[in-house]
Order: structure tokens, then sequence, then C-alpha cells
């Protein structure tokens, strides 16, 4: 299998990488130092080997990876470009990132009774929402940030993978629990629940990824209109709450109505995402001539803002064709794969990447309002890359995960 | 194909939809929108650039410098030479308030960028830049000060032109403010209830009154309705409405031209209302009415009713009452085009630019408009002109030695005091300067207290502009 895969593409990959860095070179050419070199090879090091081990050991999907490969690439160069300190530390955590993607696609593959331990999921996901409340601190008016003996993490993107395996456990199961007429009802409760916590953290985006994830799977494993009718009304309901009820909901659709009489505070950030769009028009300023250290947040949240900046709009629009790629290959895995449960978890992995590339650059370019989350693989963030390569390690397992006949289940 | 496959791609294609949305979203964005985002005034890239380059100077026609920039303590200072004079012309560039007039519209010229693009990057390691181009304005210095002196102490503008070249020689539009203190006067002038801000030469829209007689007098040449005679009763009652003369005094029985040099209201206004609407509209528009006039600064267009709506109202039309506005400007432009034998010259302000070097990056000017009539016509216009002087309302412009040609205008309007207008060129026989003078809510005539100012701007204009031709 490992043979059966083009090396067009990794090698089409490495000269991606070798230009950009040789932009990389000339922006700091007055003050060349060991970070960029070490960034550089680092780099091509990582991906180098990353690769060709993952072609050695697995026998699933290899493109996911390399469409990966790809996106954190970008990222890595344009973190580095604004700040050299943090692209360092954006490598250490790829570095720790790709490790967990290793340790989580063989931890899927041994373990086989993933989908008996609902409980488990739903203990993890309600433990991490009390050790937000009670350890995490407000950052951004948002308090989702968790420091655990210096390192700080956000509960919610492991709270993500909770969800979509304890959906996936439920609906793999769904003919045991339906003995209960009620099971659906408890299910959308505790879905629901999770919601309105995020909403007190004042997370709204996470809250968004959540909805959207069970809609989906709802949509597709769970026979019965009313339950999704109930769905949306809930959706509705809670959308008319939440924007009665706090303001900082209020804010976001002001803002993202019209940002700009409110250009000095409120609207801030939005505007400031889309000068810089505006500025990279489709070529973009070139790497290191632009300004995206105006924008707030340039390379976390609003990193495709700074992208668009300096590699120009068709850049762009080349990050959001990688990750409907992703997604693609993404939902070919559930299709082929047999195994019910899996198929669930590669579906809800694949839909949470869509997601939130959709709602993050969705409110970069204000066509939906801004909430505060990071682009998967590409922005800046300890949390946001391990748990992203958590879930990719899960995706890649379940790309191969092959059922003994009597496991069967359909 | 069982139903979970169906729905799971039912959902894929659903992603793929909002995916394409963002596609369509940045690319929509990318052409209609991004550029005036990008101009807008709080884009700190804007300033980015701006602060590494001295900003170019501004000259006048001969060589006088009216800005400048300079360096002092490694700060970028912008010295306006004059606080006031050219306040409407040259306008401001400031951080906190933007930018306006030549210092907006010629931003990119004379900051010698377009941004740091990479074609940019490259000219700029041939040239290096640091200094930015200047500007070579058509304004003479000294008759923008004439100008100002004449019209202190009132509102409205003067603006002369040379009709040969479209030149603007000079351009004054008052209240006006000062440019030096605009930062700490900003709440002020903003909110002042007589709009400094406005340059009324190309921005105010006024009721053009008998000064577009000379629109309804082509539309007539030009459809050949000029040869009745009409008896002339000091009034005219059109649906009720009763049409005065001035004094309300008859004219008795007069052709076109006398009505024109006399400015007979009653006259012109059954002329329109032979002519009709449509005619009448025709020749405004082919004269800029309905239409932006291309210049250098920002203009207002003038308004000519779109549709008919009653006798009274196409008989207003024909001695520009009603609901006619228009731009000083364009009236100049008119006179200036009967001035040049029909050729109306496209209206400029700037004529190089001129690179920290020396060399003329561009240089403007000599642009035609189009041809507004024929050669009979235009010379019985400039006729008739003749005789608004030499025995009509007009004679407060005449001056000695030199043939002069224009038409008075005293507009009605809802503040119940009249505009005074005067349009007019001279030397007749080769006119180098045309002048348009609007006094807003002057109480008087435009015979009487237009006409004098525009014959002292033309006689210090044929005695003191070098003239390029």
């Amino acid at each position: 299998m490992g043979s059966s895969i083009s090396k067009i593409p990794i090698r089409l990959l490495f000269i991606f990488e070798i230009l950009s860095l040789s932009l990389i070179f000339m922006y700091r050419w007055d003050n060349l130092d060991f970070n960029t070199f070490a960034t550089g090879i680092g780099l091509i090091l990582l991906v180098y080997f990353s690769n060709s081990v993952l072609r050695r050991i697995s026998s699933g999907d290899h493109y996911i990876f390399l469409i990966v490969s790809m996106m954190f690439s970008i990222g890595l160069i344009m973190i580095f470009r604004i700040s050299s300190d943090l692209g360092v530390k954006q490598l250490l955590w790829l570095l720790i990132g790709i490790g967990v993607f290793f340790l989580s696609y063989f931890t899927i593959k041994k373990i086989d009774v993933w989908d008996k331990m609902i409980t488990l999921y739903l203990g993890v996901a309600y433990g991490l929402f009390a050790m937000t409340f009670i350890l995490g601190s407000r950052l951004r008016g948002a308090i989702n940030w968790v420091n655990i003996g210096g390192v700080s993490f956000q509960p919610a993107e492991v709270t993500k993978i909770a969800l979509i395996f304890f959906l996936a456990a439920y609906y793999f199961n769904l003919e045991k629990y339906s003995k209960n007429k009620y099971s659906e009802w408890i299910v959308m409760g505790i879905v629901y629940s999770y919601i309105g916590l995020l909403f007190l953290q004042r997370d709204l985006g996470t809250a968004l990824i959540f909805f959207g994830i069970y809609t989906g799977l709802q949509y597709i494993y769970c026979s019965g209109r009313r339950y999704e009718l109930a769905n949306l009304s809930l959706a509705v309901l809670g959308g008319t709450l939440g924007y009665v009820l706090f303001d900082h909901v209020k804010v976001r659709v002001t803002t993202w109505i019209n940002p700009w009489p409110y250009i000095n505070d409120k609207g801030y950030q939005i505007t400031q995402s889309l000068f810089a769009i505006a500025e990279g028009s489709y070529f973009g300023t070139g790497l290191g001539r632009g300004n995206p250290a105006f924008i707030p947040l340039s390379y976390n949240d609003f990193i495709f803002s700074s992208i668009s900046e300096e590699m120009g709009v068709f850049t762009g629009i080349g990050i959001i064709m990688l990750f409907v790629l992703l997604v693609y290959r993404g939902f070919k895995i559930a299709l082929l794969q047999n195994h019910k449960f899996y198929r669930i978890v590669a579906l809800g992995i694949s839909l949470m990447f869509g997601l939130q590339a959709f709602i993050i650059i969705g409110g970069a370019i204000k066509v939906i309002p801004l909430t505060g989350l990071t682009l998967p693989f590409i922005s800046y963030g300890g949390s946001s890359i391990v748990s992203s390569f958590l879930a990719l390690g899960i995706l890649q397992g379940a790309s191969e995960k092959v059922v003994k006949e009597d496991e069967y289940n359909e | 194909m069982n139903r979970e496959s169906k729905r799971i791609i039912t959902l894929f294609i659903s992603l793929c939809a909002g995916f394409i949305l963002l596609i369509g979203y940045l690319s929509y964005f990318q052409i209609f929108k991004a550029e005036a985002i990008r101009d807008n005034q709080y884009n700190k890239r804007l300033w980015i650039d701006e602060e590494q380059v001295l900003r170019g100077s501004i000259i006048d026609r001969d060589g006088e410098v009216l800005v400048y920039s300079q360096e002092k303590n490694s700060q970028v200072e912008r010295i306006y030479k004059y606080d006031y004079l050219y306040s409407h012309i040259i306008g401001y560039s400031t951080r906190e308030y933007g930018k306006s007039g030549l210092e907006k519209n010629f931003n990119s010229y004379l900051i010698n960028a377009n941004r740091n693009t990479a074609i940019n990057e490259v000219i700029n390691l041939i040239n290096p830049v640091g200094v930015g181009n200047n500007l070579e304005l058509t304004i003479q210095n000294d008759l923008q000060k004439k100008s100002r002196e004449l019209l202190k102490g009132k509102k409205g503008s003067i603006i002369a032109m040379d009709p040969k070249t479209g030149e603007i020689l000079s351009m004054i539009s008052l209240p006006d403010f000062n440019v030096n203190t605009l930062k700490d006067n900003w709440g002020e002038i903003s909110e002042d209830t007589n709009s400094p801000l406005i340059n009324r030469g190309i921005q105010g829209l006024y009721t053009p009154g008998s000064t577009f007689k000379m629109v309804t007098a082509l539309s007539s040449l030009k459809y050949h309705e000029d040869e009745n005679i009409y008896n002339c009763e000091g009034t005219l009652e059109v649906d009720g409405y009763i049409f005065k003369d001035f004094n309300s005094t008859g004219h008795g029985s007069i052709g076109l031209k006398e009505a024109f040099s006399k400015s007979c209201n009653t006259y012109f206004a059954s002329l329109s209302l032979e002519l009709g609407h449509d005619r009448v509209k025709e020749m405004a528009e082919s004269l800029f009415f309905n239409r932006r006039i291309p210049f250098d600064l920002d203009t207002s267009i003038s308004r000519f009713p779109e549709r008919e709506v009653g006798k009274t109202d196409v008989a207003a039309s024909g001695i520009g009452q009603g609901r006619i506005v228009a731009s000083p400007l364009n009236m100049l432009l008119i006179t200036s085009a009967i001035a040049n034998d029909g050729e109306m010259m496209k209206p400029y302000i700037v004529q190089r630019v001129i690179s920290p070097q020396g060399r003329d990056v561009e240089v403007f000017g000599n642009e035609v408009l189009g041809n507004i009539s024929s050669q009979v016509d235009i010379s019985l216009m400039q006729e008739m002109m003749k005789d608004v002087i030499n025995n009509g309302t007009g004679n407060n412009a005449r001056i000695r030695n030199v043939q002069v040609a224009g038409k008075t205008g005293t507009a009605e309007n809802a503040s119940g005091k009249n505009h005074a207008w005067f349009v007019g060129f001279a030397p007749y026989d080769d006119p180098k300067v045309a002048v348009v003078v609007i006094l807003e809510e002057e109480g008087s005539s435009g015979g009487s207290s237009a006409a004098p100012i525009a014959r002292d701007i033309m006689i210090y204009a044929l005695n003191n502009i070098k003239f390029r031709r």
C-alpha cells in the first residue's frame, strides 16, 4: 500500500516550502540567526520524516496527513514571519503535535472497546467543563483557558473529541439505547447542556461547532423528523435568548452587520482584518512586505487575514480548498469504513475540522459574525495544534480499521 | 445506495456549499469592495507608506511654491504657506481627519507610490524614493489672492479659466478655513452652518437664473425658434403663474438678441414653452447638466429636471428658475465653450506631475470635451453676449480698450435673497480669460454686484498672467 501513493504531491510540498523559506530568508537577510535556519531545516525534516514514517506504518489514507502538512507549513511560515520567537515555539508544538498524532493513531488501533465507553466520554466532558469553571481564567472575554503547572490549554479542544466519541458510541448502540424511548431527548439535552456551558464561558465559536457536529450526525443517524425539528427550534430559541441575554453576543452581531461605526472599539478586530485582506489583493504584498501585525491576534484567530495580506487571496482560497480536500478525504474514509462506530468518528472529526475552518474564516472575512476560534493546523497555539493532531491521528486510525466479519455491524 | 451513504454525501455537499460561499465572497470582496476599504482613512497601512515619504511640493503656474514638506527632527512636516488661500484647491492631509482636495485626489502622485506592490519595489530599487512627486498647477497665485480679496466678506465663488485650454487660473470659494489650524478647530469648522469645507465653485449647486438663458438661446438657435418677434408687456401668465420682468416694465416688441441683452424673462419663458421641455433638456444635457464634469477635484452634478411637470415648470426652466440647479464651474464651462468658438475644453487644475529629479512624470491638458453648437449659432451667441455688456444688463463689466462679453443672472431662491451671477469672457476677439462670479444670497442683481467683480478679475488676469499659447 505504501508504494501506491504518488510522490508528486510531497515533492510539490517541498518546492512550496523551499520557495517560501527562501522568502523568509530574504526577509530576515539583515539579521539572519540560528532560529531562522533551525526553523527552516526543522520544518523540512519534520514534514519529510513524518510523511515517510506514516507511509511505512499505515495502510490507510495517506493524503490527509499530506494535506495537513501543507496547512501547517503555510501556518508556520506565516507565524515565523510575524514573530520568530512564536515561530520557533510553533515548530516545537508541531513536533509535539505530530508525536501525539502517532500516539493517538496507535492507541485507536490497539484498543477495541471504544464503542462501549459512553459514560467515560460523558464524564470526561463534564469533568473538563468543571475544571474550566474552577481553574479557568478569562482571556479576551472568554473563560476557556486552564493553566496547570505553567502550561495553559483550552479544555474545550478535548471536549470536542469527547463529544464526537459520545455521539458515535450512542448512535452505534442506537438499538440498545432506543429501548428507552426518551434516549434521543436525553442525548439532545446533554449536547445542549454542553452548548449552554460554552455560552456561559463566552466561547461562542466552540458552541457553534458543537451544534454543527450534533446537527450533522443527527441528520445522518437519527430517524425521526421531530428530533431534527426540535434541534433546530432549540437552536433558534437559544440563539435568540443568547442575543437578548448576553451583551457579548449582541456585540458580535452588531459588528457583523456594520463594523465601520465602531472602528475604534468593538469593530476594531474585524475592520483590521478586512483592511489586511483588501491590502493583499489577489497575489498579496509579498512575504514580509505587508503589515499583518496591525491585526490583533494576527498569528492566531486572524491568521487567515495575515496570510491573505502577504500571500494574497489566492492563497487564502487555496487554504479553503485544502480544507475542502481534508473534509473530502475524511468523508471518503467514513464511506469506506465498515465499522459504524469508526465511521461516525471519522465523520465527526471531518465535520469538526470543516466547521471550525468555516466559522473562523467566515468570521474573519465578515460572512458570518466573528467568533474567536483557531484555524486548525494553521493558527499558532499549543492546545489547538495538539488537539487537532490528536483528532487527525484518530481519523488516520479510522481510515484503516479493519474489522472482523463477526463484528460487522449493519 | 442506502440512506446513510446518501445523507453522508448530502452533508458533504452542504459543507462544500459553505466553503464555496466563502470563496465567492472573497472574490466579490476583492473585485468590488477592496479598493474602497483599502483607502479608508483608518487603514494604518496608508500612513505607514506615507510617513516614509517626503510628500511632494505643489507650485503655481509661475513656479511659486504653495505647499512643501520638510524633515525636522526626523519627523515629516507639511508646510502650507497660505492659511486660507488654497483650503479648497489643495485641501489638507491629516491623520485624524483624512484628506481633501488635491492632497486627496493626487495623493498617489504626491507620495510617489501605489503601495508596496512587488513591481513598485523593483521600481524603488532603481529609483530610490523617499521623496514624492511635485505638482505644478494652472493656478496663478496673485490672481488667486486678488480673487479672495474681491470676494472677501461675501459668500460665493469666483473661478477664472483660459477658455482655449481649460486651464483653471484661479478658484476661490468663501467662506473658507485655515488649513494650518485645522486640527485645533475641526469641530468648529465641520459644524459651521455656512459649510466652509465645501468648495462652492464646483460642489455648490445654485439656481442659475438668467445665466441659463445661454442654454435656452443655444437650443432655440439650434431649432430655429429664434426668428420670432415677441411683444413683451412686462408680465406673462402661464397656467395662473405670473412671470415678471425686472421692475415689471415691458420691453415692447423684441427679438432674441435684445431679449438676451435686456434679459427679458417673459420672452425666454414663452420661448421655452415653444421649444418644449425635451429640446431645452437635450441642450442642457449636452452641456453637462445631469452628467459629471470630469475634473481634478470632486464636482457635484448640475441638475435639469428629468421629466416635465406642467407648463409653468417648462417656462421657469427657460429662465433658469424652477427646479434647475447648476454648479458655477458648469456655467463657466458653457461660457468658455462659447468663447472658444463652440469647442468645450476639459477644465483642469494640475498642469504637470514632476519627479523630484525634475523630470515630467505626467503632463495634462488640451483635452476637448466636445463641440457644443454650430459655428453660425456660436457667432450669434458671442454677439448677443457682447451686446449684454455694451447695451444691456452687464455694462458694469465693461473694460476700457478691451471688449468683454457675458451674461448676468439674478436668481430667485428659497432663501428669499437673490443669488447674483455673472459669467463672461474677454477679449472678445481673442478670448484669454473666462470668469464666473456667484454671490450666494447677495440680495442684489448680478449686473450690479457680480459684474464689477468679474471685470476686476478679467483686468487683473489680462495684465498679469503669462498665457501659455
